[in-house]
């Protein structure tokens, strides 16, 4: 039954029930009637049979006294011969049509068991009242011998009165028996019938009841389920149906956008956590990088302090170099300091480009001149190849591309010895070429994916050998980027590394045709 | 200050910070001993034997951990004391070193004096 009415919705489930329940209740209120009509029907039998035994009653006492006054008339008749005046045999006359008139009533009480039994009683009361009829029409016709005995006929008149009395009794027992038999069948069927609906209703409700309460139930899980966190959880649709279907479907939605939700909020977070961790790291880095040039210059400033005060001359040349290693230092401390204000400044979306025209064959070359010096550093060759032909005005920033050409450039002198320094630029119509091209150390393929991150050098104790502050190439790749170009690096351990950066000539045209 | 008779080992790959800080000690009457990167600190700590590890943390080959792990773990070098100097300044960096094995812990820049306290401090008398 549960299964029966699991596909029905809650709806469909209480119409069902209730249509279960209301038509037993009919059933039983017919039954009942069924019962009532029975009684009254007996009532009616009852009262027939009572007024047909009166009627018997007094129409035997009529024939008896007809009877009794004929005889008399009869006796005086032969003895006085006074004759009957016409107001006695009136009434006489009027007394037999009475007792007609009774037999006749006798006939509308009786039914189709007592019909034969009527009709003979009938025709023997006509055939004695005819008789009796005509004893008081000739009573005063003396000449006629008058027939009075009639006690055949009226013998036989009360035999079938008699008759048709037993059998009308009969009848009405044998009714009664039959109506008796009714009732009781009908009370029975209405106590079963009562019995009955009780019983089933409660079966009904017990069914709807625990087939309501099994969803709920479900859906109950379900909540429970979704409350303490398990969001994966699916009330099973299949096993409901109409409301709760759709309760348990909205139920589930919920669910699915509940977790959505908590994922993005968690992703959010994550997203917070990792900018939070990188702003730390961040901090220890720039803490850490200030610190290196510090160190050095606090170091030789409080030594030549204590070598001033020593006795004795003072080693000059000594005491220049250390002079100049403060210097340096102080130099790169400065500059680290700047390269944190841009990176930060890019960081924080508020680095401005201002794009100009301008050559760029130009500003490349007073760059290189600028930094010549750096080439000899560490014995290297410096070569610059521009193509004067392809090479002409340029709309973009150029204090940025001052800075990538001085970042890349300073990079390769710096990780290079007696080696080759090629400085290259071209041009056609949508871009600007500049490559950066060393015979240095190089870098593996591991190197390479982490060098334009900020504060990463391609080995952590590069920048203690080398110097820098682990953030020019992730400026120049911002710098690109910002500019809408792109950086290419191609490197190999022990054979050098080539950057190659692509400028576009116009951006704005550019990105109109891109 | 009386560090005439005691032998410091400088591990540091800094051309600069090494040069600095070797001639301030060698003013200051230690004899030094120079490394430039993780494995010669661990051969000359074998070799020479100094009185006391000054270790720089970011190191080629080796890092300072690594050599600070090791040298623990070797019974005949286990007992030179070791001071790491870093530019990492956090306190989670300072309970790095120290769990790494380093007896005692200085920041960059180099408080001088202070170092050389802690040299003489971490010394059994």
């Amino acid at each position: 039954m549960n299964r029966f009415t699991a596909g029905l919705s809650l709806r469909a489930r209480l119409y069902l029930f209730s249509g279960a329940i209301l038509t037993l209740f009919a059933v039983n209120v017919s039954t009942h009637l069924w019962g009532s009509l029975a009684r009254t029907e007996s009532l009616v039998a009852y009262r027939d049979t009572v007024n047909a035994a009166q009627l018997t009653d007094d129409l035997q006492q009529s024939l008896e006294a007809a009877r009794q006054q004929i005889l008399v008339l009869s006796t005086l008749r032969e003895t006085t011969e006074e004759p009957l005046d016409t107001s006695e045999r009136d009434s006489a006359l009027s007394e037999l049509q009475d007792i007609d008139a009774k037999v006749r009533r006798l006939g509308t009480i009786g039914n189709e068991g007592t019909e034969d039994y009527y009709l003979r009683l009938k025709e023997s009361t006509t055939l004695l009242l005819a008789v009796w009829q005509n004893f008081y029409r000739q009573y005063n016709d003396t000449d006629t011998a008058l027939d009075v005995d009639s006690a055949v006929n009226f013998n036989d008149a009360l035999q079938r009165l008699g008759e048709l009395d037993q059998r009308q009794q009969f009848l009405a027992i044998q009714r009664s028996n039959a109506i008796d038999r009714t009732i009781a069948l009908t009370d029975r069927i209405t106590v079963i019938g009562f019995i009955t609906t009780i019983a089933v209703t409660l079966v009904l409700v017990v069914i709807l009841i625990r087939a309501t309460n099994a969803s709920l139930q479900r859906l109950k899980t379900g909540a429970q389920r979704f409350g303490s966190g398990d969001l994966t959880y699916r009330i099973k649709e299949s096993l409901e149906a109409g409301e709760i279907r759709d309760l348990a479907r909205t139920f589930n939605d919920m669910s699915g956008k509940l977790q959505t939700a908590i994922d993005d909020v968690q992703s959010a977070k994550a997203d917070a956590d990792a900018a939070n961790d990188a702003k730390s790291m961040f901090l220890a880095n720039v803490s850490h990088e200030l610190r290196t040039p510090l160190n050095a210059i606090i170091g030789y400033s409080e030594m030549l302090q204590d070598e001033i005060g020593d006795p004795g001359e003072v080693d000059r040349a000594q005491f220049r170099h250390d002079l100049g290693t403060i210097i340096f230092s102080g130099r790169q401390l400065l500059s680290l300091i700047n390269d944190i204000l841009d990176l930060s400044k890019i960081e924080t979306g508020k680095m401005q480009v201002g794009l100009e025209w301008f050559q760029p064959a130009a500003l490349i070359f007073q760059v290189c001149d600028a930094l010549s010096p750096l080439v000899n550093q560490y014995n290297n060759r410096f070569e610059l190849v521009i193509d004067n032909d392809s090479m002409g005005e340029m709309n973009s920033d150029p204090s940025k591309l001052q800075q990538i050409v001085t970042n890349l450039f300073s990079n390769a002198c710096k990780f290079t010895e007696n080696g080759v320094i090629t400085v290259a630029a071209s041009m056609d119509d949508e871009w600007l070429t500049v490559s950066v091209t060393d015979t240095g150390i190089g870098m593996t393929a591991d190197q390479q994916s982490r060098v334009f991150q900020a504060f990463v050098q391609a080995e952590s104790s590069t920048g203690a050998k080398y110097g820098g502050t682990g953030l020019g190439l992730a400026i120049v790749k911002e710098f690109c980027t910002m500019l809408g170009g792109t950086i290419d690096l191609q490197s190999q351990p022990g054979v050098g590394s080539r950057f190659s950066v692509q400028l576009p000539v116009d951006p704005e045209s550019t990105l109109a045709n891109a | 200050m009386s560090a005439q008779h005691l032998s410091v080992l400088l591990v540091e790959d800094n051309a600069l910070n090494r040069d600095m800080l070797s001639r301030r000690l060698d003013r200051a009457g230690f004899a030094v001993v120079l490394a430039e990167d993780g494995a010669q600190a661990l051969e000359k700590m074998r070799d020479a034997k100094p009185d006391v590890v000054l270790l720089d943390m970011n190191l080629p080959i080796k890092d300072g951990w690594t050599v600070a792990s090791e040298a623990k773990a070797d019974a005949a070098i286990a007992a030179i004391p070791i001071i790491a100097l870093t530019a990492h300044a956090m306190e989670a960096d300072r309970q790095k070193a120290l769990s790494a094995g380093c007896d005692d812990y200085a920041t960059k820049p180099i408080d001088f004096p202070g170092l050389v306290a802690k040299i003489q401090g971490i010394l059994p008398s």
